[in-house]
């Protein structure tokens, strides 16, 4: 290894770089194109009947449309929470900001039966509000409870170095132009962070939709009302219906790159307004 | 309109023409408190809550329960499987794509993030397409009495397509922003490959290297929803510790299911304290530089 | 107008930035603030400004009215900052025209005056034409002079600049100057400018301002200093030479603060 390549000073490229590529070969691509195969041999009409079965398109509903109620509930909370950690000084800020990471550490499956348990009519949240009808657990409130809870730390994280890097001039600025705070807000701050609060809001989203362990407890998972996508991905395999189950993968895939497509899209669009490029 | 006349006030007492006022402080505060303490707080305190709900005998039973151990054991042996090779991947990826420019490199940088982007349903799908009954190589392999779906193999390969993102996203920022001077350097001194990255590299790195091994591992023990896929859910033999909570749950053994999960929890826990430990030191080394 | 500083002082933490700092400046003037980093200059500026607040019993007053403790946004200070801080998602047009988008709704002019206001502004920076840029496509000393504009909208009745042209290389930092000379020689508006580099101040004030470590070291017209500098510190700064021995050539120099 101790060879200089042609092109490169410093060792190490082909051992590295085939490695990588190898793994990610046997890892990701090859097991992905066998997605992308079953897919297709199932033929058109398997496909097309599969992906537009009517319970199939409410659970669309359910998770494309329920996660992004949640993303942006967690795009208004999660920036007064950014805003909140960076700039104020309080007891327990530190143990707040810590607890914003507690999504991604946390198993899926526990944080599922835990919400379950708090949200079910015969214990805690979901005991207090029994009296005035509303019902979370098994509901899509609370799918919604689910995915607001997993989302959060994507628009917080994302929003606090952005907050941080904030020149201060600019308030002031607007402030010696006789801005008050609120205006100086509105028209200065806010647009400021808008691209990443909007990258933040897609990372939730594109999070959300893909939820499996948060979701499938406290969903009830009841057929045209409570459904996930990935579930009825599931079920499918049960089934045996190798065919179907990829085609609807194959759907998942296609948001997924979509919503990926927009997060960059969002950070060139912010990068070319700064007149980096 | 602000003004007041008295002439020996503190300035401190006064608000800068950048804070908000002490009220609208307040407000936000409590919001932010309150909907943290709702959404991210109470879930954790449940888990505890009821782990200890029909009290602390049932909570030690669970645990020594037979499939219990099976399922400690088998979360332990994958997690033992694919955090190490996750990271000879995060280093090898880190490496060559902080290191040298080539064509396809950014396209790399955005694949590697692919597994965050996906649903984990689909990361246990594709290997099911692949290995299952129906699968490419799943009939040959059952030919020659070769399990993977179903079996403990299925699940390691679920949890390391999972989990591979994390050491490499660890550390590629990390080392992008040191850069390449010192390797550089210990190369014009006449060191090779290896001494390079041993001597140079690792010292520099660790922090951001732990920093990812620590999310690769919580991941890893605590992946559901792939590992639910691929495996055949048989007790004492392919579930891993989130798919025995599933079981127990299901089976209304509240108690026992939340005595698992409090496990995790805690695991959860000394994640985040780790981490954000790593995470410091990390940001110093940088600091430093 | 004219500005009356009394008795300021400033504290960050334990350092003291400004050490009961007095100063005199007349209507129409064209003040230098200058000093070697840290002196406290900037401080001084802001607290002018209403950015920092003096304690103590420091006061400052516009045309005899106490405004020490009126907050930034309340006191028509215009303020052009080191690095514009123009506001980069808006052109040039909204930005000037911010502090019209500010003012209550009652006080605010219907939107041909703002234009009419935007676009005179534009022409006393000698901008015409560039509405629609936004501040990434405009050089260091466009986006300056964007700055300028922008504090003049509001009508203020002192012009405070915090080292206006330090992020610009040398030979626009020259055309600028004179510029803001000019500028200053048709407008007739009392300006406060602080700088680190004494041929900017000796060149483009009519009375300097010297500080250093938080105090007044000298103030007066610049030739006045240079045939008279009243302390150590103004001769090492400005590279005069050194009064020999106990012979002093000339009249003494002046008591060490100058209101």
């Amino acid at each position: 290894m101790g060879r200089i390549g042609r092109r490169h000073a410093l060792p190490g490229f082909g051992l590295t770089l085939g490695y990588t590529t190898v793994y990610f070969c046997l890892i990701v691509l090859i097991p992905f194109s066998a997605l992308f195969l079953k897919t297709a041999s199932g033929g058109w009409e398997h496909f097309w009947e599969t992906v537009t079965a009517p319970r199939v398109v409410a659970s669309y509903w359910v998770s494309f449309g329920i996660s992004f109620l949640a993303a942006v509930v967690n795009g208004v909370f999660g920036f007064i929470g950014a805003w909140v950690l960076v700039r104020y000084r309080f007891p327990g800020r530190r143990i707040l900001d810590a607890i914003v990471d507690l999504p991604f550490a946390l198993p899926t499956a526990v944080a599922g039966i835990a919400l379950t348990a708090l949200y079910a009519p015969n214990d805690g949240i979901g005991e207090l509000l029994k009296p005035y009808g509303i019902k979370v657990a098994f509901t899509q409130l609370g799918i919604f409870v689910a995915l607001t809870f997993i989302g959060l730390p994507f628009v917080v994280r994302t929003l606090q170095p952005m907050i941080q890097n904030l020149s201060e001039d600019l308030e002031e600025a607007a402030a010696c132009l006789g801005a008050n705070r609120w205006n100086t807000f509105w028209r200065v701050i806010f647009p400021a962070l808008m691209p990443a609060l909007l990258t933040g809001v897609t990372l939730a989203y594109g999070r959300a939709v893909g939820e499996y362990g948060s979701v499938v407890f406290i969903a009830g998972n009841l057929p045209f009302k409570t459904e996930i996508t990935p579930l009825l991905i599931i079920t499918k395999l049960e089934q045996y219906d190798y065919s179907g189950a990829a085609a609807l993968g194959f759907v998942m895939l296609t948001a997924s790159f979509f919503v990926l497509l927009l997060s960059n899209g969002l950070q060139s669009w912010d990068n070319k307004r700064k007149g980096l490029g | 309109m602000a003004g007041n006349i008295s002439l020996s006030h503190p300035a401190s007492a006064l608000r800068l023409a950048t804070a908000e006022s002490p009220v609208a402080r307040a407000v936000l505060i409590t919001i932010t408190t309150g909907f943290f303490a709702l959404f991210l707080l109470l879930p954790l305190a449940v888990v505890f809550q009821q782990a200890f709900s029909k009290g602390a005998e049932i909570f030690f039973k669970t645990l020594q329960d037979r499939y219990t151990l099976d399922a400690i054991r088998l979360t332990l042996l994958v997690a033992a499987i694919a955090v190490p090779l996750n990271t000879l991947f995060g280093l090898a990826a880190a490496w060559s794509l902080t290191r040298f420019r080539f064509p396809g490199r950014s396209l790399l940088v955005t694949l590697i993030d692919l597994p965050l982007w996906v649903s984990p349903v689909i990361g246990g799908l594709i290997y099911v397409l692949v290995f299952g009954a129906q699968g490419w190589v799943g009939p040959w392999l059952m030919e020659r009495d070769v399990r993977v779906i179903f079996a403990v193999p299925g699940i390691v390969l679920a949890t390391v397509f999972v989990t591979f993102p994390f050491v490499a996203r660890g550390l590629i920022p990390l080392m992008q922003a040191q850069g390449v001077s010192e390797e550089e350097a210990a190369l014009t001194l006449g060191a090779n490959g290896w001494q390079i990255f041993w001597r140079v590299t690792v010292p520099k790195i660790k922090w951001g290297l732990l920093y990812g091994v620590i999310l690769c591992n919580a991941r890893a023990m605590g992946e559901f929803g792939a590992v639910s896929v691929v495996s055949g859910h048989i007790r004492g033999k392919t579930n891993t510790m989130p798919l025995h909570i599933e079981i127990l749950y299901n089976e209304y053994q509240f108690a026992g299911a939340f005595a698992v999960a409090s496990l995790l929890a805690l695991l959860a826990l000394a994640t985040l304290i780790l981490k954000t430990y790593a995470e410091w030191r990390a940001a110093q080394n940088l600091r430093d530089l | 107008m004219s500005i009356t500083i009394l008795n300021v002082t400033k504290s960050f933490d334990r350092f003291a930035a400004l050490k009961g700092v007095s100063a005199e400046i007349a209507t129409g003037e064209l003040i230098a603030l200058l000093g070697p980093s840290g002196s406290g200059k900037t401080t001084l500026l802001r607290v002018i400004a209403g950015l920092e607040f003096a304690e103590g019993d420091g006061s400052i007053s516009f045309r005899g009215r106490d405004v020490t403790r009126l907050s930034a946004y309340k006191r028509r200070a215009g303020f052009v900052f080191q690095h514009y801080a123009l506001f980069a998602h808006m052109n040039v047009f909204e930005n000037i025209a911010f502090a019209f988008r500010v003012l209550p709704h009652r006080e605010r002019p219907p939107e041909a005056r703002v234009q009419r206001r935007v676009t005179e502004l534009l022409e006393a920076v000698q901008l015409e034409g560039y509405e629609k840029r936004l501040p990434s496509q405009l050089s260091g000393g466009q986006r300056q002079r964007v700055a300028f504009a922008r504090a003049l909208a509001i009508e203020p009745e002192v012009l405070l600049l915090d080292e206006p042209f330090g992020a610009l290389d040398a030979r626009v930092r020259k055309d600028l100057r004179k510029w803001l000379k000019a500028f200053h020689e048709k407008i007739g508006l009392t300006t406060i400018f602080v700088t680190h580099d004494q041929d900017e101040a000796f060149e483009v004030a009519d009375r300097v301002i010297l500080i250093d470590k938080g105090e007044i070291q000298q103030a007066g017209r610049p030739d006045d200093i240079r045939i008279r500098p009243a302390n150590d510190f103004v001769r090492a700064f400005l590279d005069l030479p050194p009064i020999e021995g106990s012979k002093v050539q000339g009249s003494p120099p002046l008591p060490l603060r100058n209101p």
